[in-house]
């Protein structure tokens, strides 16, 4: 500062602009402007003309008809949309604690460095890669009510055979499942990330003032693992809301269970089958809506059990 | 020096492989593509009436027009055969088949639609024709059936029905039926020392003969061979045929009104969910809902279900005979579901597309897709000439048409098939929560403001 202003009494002029800093500023918008463009041109903006839709009622091949906010009013007393939403809020809380839990076990015991750790780490993560047709077919044999593998197993502990994915109480439950096994590889890796980024002198310390395994992981790891349970519950949340693959290839609704219908399957039956592109639109923000709700406050309670080194 | 070049082996052999992981890993998480439909036609846009060209031939410049339909790869093989032939009859046009199973058909036709560029010619259900003619992406082909003095009656009277409006449009040309029949393991029914189903068996003949071919083959307590088995999730392969046999209607004549709440229409329902839980002939659905058809497993000694089914049925290889449906109290009916070939409004080629359909509906195309086996052509002529004896049970199918009454075909089809089916799978088929008779009571009343609201 006191360089400009001795430079400004001699009569030079002020380099404001083309500084250093500035230049620095323009490579970042630079480097920035590809991601941001794209933001604002493939998502904000169908984002914005899907509420568009949703004000109207259109069947993708003829032109749209405005009905303003009749499709919300609509949704709101649908029988189906309430039953999908119902069935969503299942899925999301069973399966993004389950997944976390699991996730931070496998974790754990993944943190090793034995021989062929990697081997065994990659084994873990194979069904995040899988396809999900692939693995829905796998499942479904496996659920199969007679002669499937789960059958089998409850039959040896004296359990009637259930019809997992056409029981209408067992249809979501088995869906969890299938999406928690698939899903726990990318949980797995974020968590070993975050275990690895710990340093061992706070388990040294730990140690030393005599804390047992299980105080050692309630009072270092979990804390310094905060920042990487945050990540990955607002990931899961968040795609949890959004579950539509493993419906579609393990239990679609009406082969033969009605169980089943979740949101996103709602919106993809109500555009693509019921020629109600903008009800499934309506159906779709109030979704948005409900995720974003969710993340705001979740976001909100960071600063309350989050701790960032 | 040695060990550093050695490690450095080792790490470009190991970052190639997992560059290689990483793009299978790419494959493996997306979804398969679907073939796109290219059409690059060189005929100028048409405009509304066709050119003026001599009957029966196709005089217009060279062009390529796409052709959509659904089914397995298999098909693909055989309608291939059909455009080869249609391409030696006309040289100047050229077809592109494209497969696609039915769901990803339906929605590569939809966003083809609403993207303008969907293809010159595909496939249409008859169910689902009204919600695309109501939405004027069909080509009415009702000019060039003049222009050319193409006679209609040479196709199944059903088939043509079904795609004309009420206006007296025509906007496809049926390209082959489906009926629903009996099917039967013939080896079941000689070990059982019954006699094979013909055209005297009713419903009690039905459930008397399932009952005795319903048994416990191994001896370990569960049933493993059922007598009957007939799929539940769509009106088409057994229930819809049920209420006309029993005296009653799915749908009013202008189809502004469901007629399900009948007691007629109730009794032949509770006939089908009888046989899974009173007289336990049929398996619940949710055995079969994973590992398919039961009676192609060998599982179940009848089947009701259409005659596309033929084909799949011969090649699991057992002897399997085809019998008409048994009759019920009020006689007897089937249903037929004709598939048509319909062509895009917009299309570019609008003569070579209806060169095409109408190749399609001729004795010569229809005669090729016969030896597939799998649908009952709609040309009259084949009909009642080569069909009947192209196969044992052949005749079975081409007789069930004097009988079968078209599957109910209106605007919004797919929205009340899922609240009706919605119902009757929860409450009547998988579980016996209601009787047919409550549950349409109950659902009956949200159909008809369904179609109210269209």
């Amino acid at each position: 500062m006191t360089v400009l202003r001795r430079r400004v009494a001699n009569g030079a002029a002020p380099r404001r602009r083309g500084g250093p800093v500035a230049a620095e500023a323009r490579w970042a918008w630079l480097f920035l402007a590809p991601t941001l463009l794209g933001l604002a041109i493939l998502s904000a903006g169908p984002i914005l003309a899907t509420f568009g839709i949703s004000l109207t009622k259109w069947d993708l091949l003829t032109a749209p008809q405005w009905v303003g906010l009749d499709n919300y009013a609509a949704l709101v007393q649908d029988k189906r949309f309430l039953v999908a939403l119902r069935n969503t809020s299942f899925y999301t809380v069973v399966s993004v604690p389950l997944g976390m839990v699991l996730a931070l076990g496998l974790a754990l015991a993944l943190n090793q460095s034995l021989r062929g750790i990697a081997w065994i780490r990659t084994a873990y993560f194979l069904p995040v890669v899988t396809s999900a047709t692939a693995v829905g077919l796998v499942w479904a044999w496996i659920y199969a009510p007679s002669g499937g593998i789960l059958n089998q197993l409850i039959a040896i502990f004296g359990l009637p055979p259930q019809k997992w994915t056409s029981d209408p109480f067992w249809a979501m439950p088995a869906i969890v499942m299938m999406s928690v096994w698939q899903g726990l590889g990318t949980s797995v890796i974020i968590f070993l990330a975050g275990l690895q980024a710990i340093p061992q002198e706070y388990y040294d310390a730990a140690s030393v003032d005599g804390a047992g395994r299980w105080a050692r992981f309630r009072s270092v790891t979990l804390p310094l693992l905060t920042p990487s349970l945050f990540f990955t519950g607002i990931l899961a949340l968040i795609s949890a809301f959004q579950v539509f693959d493993q419906v579609y290839v393990l239990a679609r609704p009406g082969k033969p269970t009605e169980a089943t219908v979740t949101l996103v399957y709602f919106m993809y039956e109500n555009g693509f089958k019921n020629f109600k592109m903008g009800y499934a639109a309506a159906a779709s923000w109030i979704l948005f809506l409900i995720v974003a709700v969710l993340t705001y406050f979740y976001f909100r309670s960071q600063r309350r059990w989050v701790h960032y080194q | 020096m040695r060990t550093f070049r050695s490690l450095r082996g080792a790490r470009l052999l190991a970052a190639l492989a997992a560059s290689a992981a990483l793009a299978l890993a790419a494959c493996g998480g997306g979804a398969t593509p679907t073939p796109a439909p290219t059409a690059a036609p060189t005929v100028p846009p048409a405009s509304g009436e066709p050119v003026a060209t001599p009957a029966g031939g196709y005089t217009g410049p060279e062009v390529t027009i796409t052709y959509a339909i659904w089914g397995d790869p298999a098909e693909l093989k055989s309608q291939q055969a059909v455009v080869d032939s249609f391409h030696a009859a006309n040289p100047k046009i050229t077809v592109d088949v494209s497969v696609s199973d039915w769901d990803a058909y339906w929605d590569k036709v939809q966003t083809g639609l609403a993207g303008g560029a969907a293809p010159d010619v595909f496939a249409m259900d008859g169910p689902l024709f009204p919600d695309y003619q109501s939405r004027g992406v069909l080509l009415d082909l009702k000019p060039y059936i003049d222009r050319d003095g193409y006679d209609l009656t040479q196709l199944a009277d059903q088939g043509v029905a079904d795609f004309t409006t009420a206006d007296g449009g025509q906007y496809g040309l049926p390209r082959d039926l489906n009926t629903v029949v009996l099917y039967y393991n013939k080896a079941m029914f000689d070990a059982a020392g019954i006699a094979y189903p013909d055209d005297s068996w009713d419903w009690a003949k039905l459930v008397e003969a399932g009952k005795k071919l319903t048994k416990d083959v191994d001896g370990n307590g569960t049933v493993d061979q059922w007598g009957f088995y007939t799929e539940t999730t769509d009106m088409e392969n057994y229930w819809s045929s049920l209420v006309w046999q029993n005296g009653g209607e799915i749908m009013n004549a202008d189809n502004t009104q469901t007629l399900l709440g009948t007691p007629e229409a109730a009794g032949g329902i509770q006939f089908l969910q009888d046989l899974i839980y009173k007289e336990k002939v049929m398996a619940e659905p949710a055995l079969f809902a994973e590992t398919g058809d039961a009676f192609e497993q060998g599982k179940a000694a009848m089947e009701s279900n259409g005659s596309w089914l033929v084909p799949t049925h011969t090649a699991a290889g057992f002897d399997f005979g085809i019998a008409p449906l048994p009759k019920g109290p009020a006689g007897r009916y089937t249903s037929v579901n004709p598939t048509g070939a319909v062509v895009y409004q917009a299309t570019k080629a609008p003569d070579a597309s209806w060169e095409f359909v109408k190749y399609l509906a001729s004795p010569a195309a229809q005669e090729q897709l016969m030896q597939l086996h799998a649908s009952i052509p709609v040309s009259k002529e084949v009909l009642a000439g080569p069909y009947p004896s192209s196969f044992e049970g052949a005749q079975v199918l081409a007789d069930s048409l004097a009988y079968a009454k078209l599957k109910p075909s209106f605007v919004g089809y797919n929205e009340f098939t899922t609240l009706l089916q919605g119902e009757l799978d929860v409450n009547v088929f998988n579980a016996p929560n209601k009787t047919a008779a409550a549950a349409l009571a109950d659902i009956v009343p949200q159909l008809d403001a369904m179609l109210a609201a269209r």
